[in-house]
């Protein structure tokens, strides 16, 4: 049992199996428990926005980079389940369990849509290259719809979806009378984040994530397999969704705001650089990509630099040019060919 | 082994435009058949294929495969029926392991005969005769072309299949890899495995044959046995492009 679940988690699936790995891995996951200790709440608070964009990099490099499916229109889902959250737990403001409900109604409204999509997607056998389109106009008419809003016309129960300006008042999350704010939040995310990295390297070296694999490098002779690869496709597609629109709920409870941007063209596009400058078929490539990247943009735009997104596109033309891969897939393939060549006699060592 | 019919197409039609691909074709393949498909370029072989396999769907006319109609039948459950394909150009995982390419494929999903043992043996035939391991963790890529041919054809037989559909599987391969081919598929065909082959390589078709269709222009051209078949003038014209 115990066996089995090592194997799952340290299997090939992605970068990084050695027990030097491993040990820099739980190194690096100490050091973030530690971080808040030693620094201010706002600063912990900060790390929180990078960790908390992890889940919707790591769907885009689950459905992405696995399984070959582009989608340039996550964020709807981020969207849809943070202003669903809002427009639930705001209107059960004072209730403790508002937000546990607002988080359960936020995930269900994206899996509905996504659902829905994805099987008329999938189950059509929509072309390959035509989703990426679909999945941006998708997410490109909530941003119009949304920003449309602005009045008390546009009010649910006692919640104002607020136009352009956005939802703001949105709760924090509780759990009974513990509101996560500041150092607490600070570790829920890095909990959940955590969760959705071991939980996915699990699911992607198991038998599942290898015929999502196989799926990614030829359709056809998977089908011909016997495998019915339509109901994959909708199953990782709906399963990157709910990535995303945890990294949405995480995002309005954390800054107790969304606004229509979040759904338009510039935040669509910034997941798929993420996946693309770390390496999309890496989990761990894209979780350090995510942190890196949006560590760069949160800076730059918190000094009032308006070249944020001229450095991140660049960051993206660099990686298309020099490391079409990934940079951190290359440097990790590096880092490994020097490791082994520091092993003159390996054939020792693999015995161990 | 049972004497049922492991294939049988009624009146197939297939057009490309003004093209036949198919013209009326009416195949009958016994349980336990090793059946040789020839036929010039262009002949409609592998458009035959498709067609049992369902990538295309027939203009008219009904396809069975054990007695099942899957005329309509969406290809992954055709598969399911117990039928492996391999394409005319190798479709093998090039970027994955030997390993994951062997363990890809589920018998779990092809029917659920008490046959499974003897498929179970015929994957170890395959194995043993085509010097594949599957703990290899070579990427499938490196591999020369004839081993990845032969990976194929293993990753088929890895779900379980009682009846194999083998497109152009000596293309490139020298004689002795031919040879070797040839043998195991006879092998892996005595042990009770219908096999349909399409193929160019005469001298493959004359060792493996027991039955040879001929087809011409999207139609049954002609049927029997090699000798007979290999010895017709009319065939030697279409097929070997004498003209007399």
């Amino acid at each position: 049992m115990t066996n089995k679940f090592f194997q799952l988690i340290g299997g090939d699936a992605d970068i990084g199996s050695s027990k030097l790995f491993w040990i820099g891995f739980v190194i690096v996951v100490v050091l973030f428990c530690l971080y808040p200790t030693q620094v201010s709440e706002f600063r912990a608070s900060n790390v929180a926005y990078y960790l908390l964009n992890i889940p919707l990099g790591l769907g885009i490099a689950l459905l992405w980079g696995y399984c070959g499916v582009l989608s340039f229109g996550h964020v709807a889902y981020f969207g849809i389940a943070g202003y669903t959250y809002g427009i639930i737990a705001g209107n059960m403001a004072g209730n403790a369990y508002g937000p546990m409900v607002g988080v359960l109604g936020g995930l269900v409204a994206s899996i509905i849509v996504a659902g829905v999509f994805a099987y008329f997607v999938f189950y059509a056998r929509v072309r390959e290259w035509i989703i990426p389109i679909l999945t941006l106009v998708l997410t490109l008419i909530l941003e119009t719809f949304l920003g449309q809003t602005a009045g008390y016309q546009w009010r649910v129960g006692s919640v104002l979806l607020g136009g352009y300006n956005g939802m703001t008042g949105i709760p924090a999350f509780q759990i009974g009378s513990f509101v996560f704010m500041g150092y607490s939040f600070y570790y829920f995310c890095l909990i959940i984040v955590l969760a959705c990295y071991v939980g996915l390297r699990m699911l992607l070296n198991s038998n599942f994530g290898q015929v999502v694999i196989a799926i990614r490098e030829d359709p056809l002779r998977t089908e011909m397999l016997g495998y019915d690869i339509r109901a994959r496709q909708w199953l990782v597609f709906v399963l990157s969704a709910v990535l995303a629109s945890v990294s949405g709920l995480l995002y309005v409870q954390w800054g107790q705001y969304i606004t229509p941007s979040q759904v338009g063209l510039y935040a669509a596009a910034l997941p798929i650089i993420w996946a693309a400058v770390g390496g999309r078929t890496s989990l761990l490539a894209v979780v350090i990509a995510t942190i890196v990247l949006n560590w760069v943009t949160y800076t730059l735009s918190s000094q009032g630099n308006q070249a944020a997104m001229v450095i991140i596109g660049t960051a993206l033309v660099v990686t298309m040019l020099f490391f079409p891969r990934g940079i951190v897939i290359m440097v990790a393939e590096w880092l490994g060919q020097i490791s082994n060549r520091n092993k003159p006699v390996d054939k020792v060592s693999a015995h161990e | 082994m049972s004497n049922g019919i492991a294939l049988e197409t009624r009146g197939v039609n297939k057009r490309f435009g003004g093209v036949v691909a198919a013209n009326d074709v009416n195949l009958r393949v016994e349980s336990g058949e090793l059946r040789c498909i020839i036929g010039p370029n262009g002949a409609g072989k592998s458009t035959l294929f498709a067609l049992l396999c369902g990538i295309q769907r027939a203009d008219s006319g009904q396809i069975f495969i054990h007695e099942h109609d899957v005329t309509r039948m969406q290809q992954f459950k055709r598969v399911r029926l117990g039928v492996g394909l391999t394409f005319q150009t190798n479709r093998a995982y090039q970027e994955l392991s030997v390993k994951q390419n062997l363990a890809i494929p589920n018998p779990g999903l092809s029917h659920t005969s008490e046959r499974h043992e003897l498929a179970k043996e015929r994957l170890e035939i395959a194995l043993n005769g085509f010097d594949l391991d599957p703990q290899d963790e070579t990427i499938a890529g490196e591999l020369p072309h004839h081993k990845l041919q032969w990976l194929e054809i293993s990753m088929v037989l890895a779900g379980y299949p009682d009846l194999v559909l083998i497109d152009e599987p000596t293309a490139g391969m020298s004689r002795d890899e031919t040879d070797r081919t040839a043998d195991i598929l006879k092998e892996l065909n005595a042990n009770g495995l219908t096999i349909i082959v399409v193929e160019h390589d005469i001298h493959f078709v004359k060792s493996v044959a027991q039955k040879v269709t001929v087809l011409h222009q999207g139609k049954i051209f002609m049927e029997g046995n090699v000798a007979d078949v290999t010895a017709d003038e009319e065939v030697k014209k279409i097929y070997l492009g004498h003209a007399h």
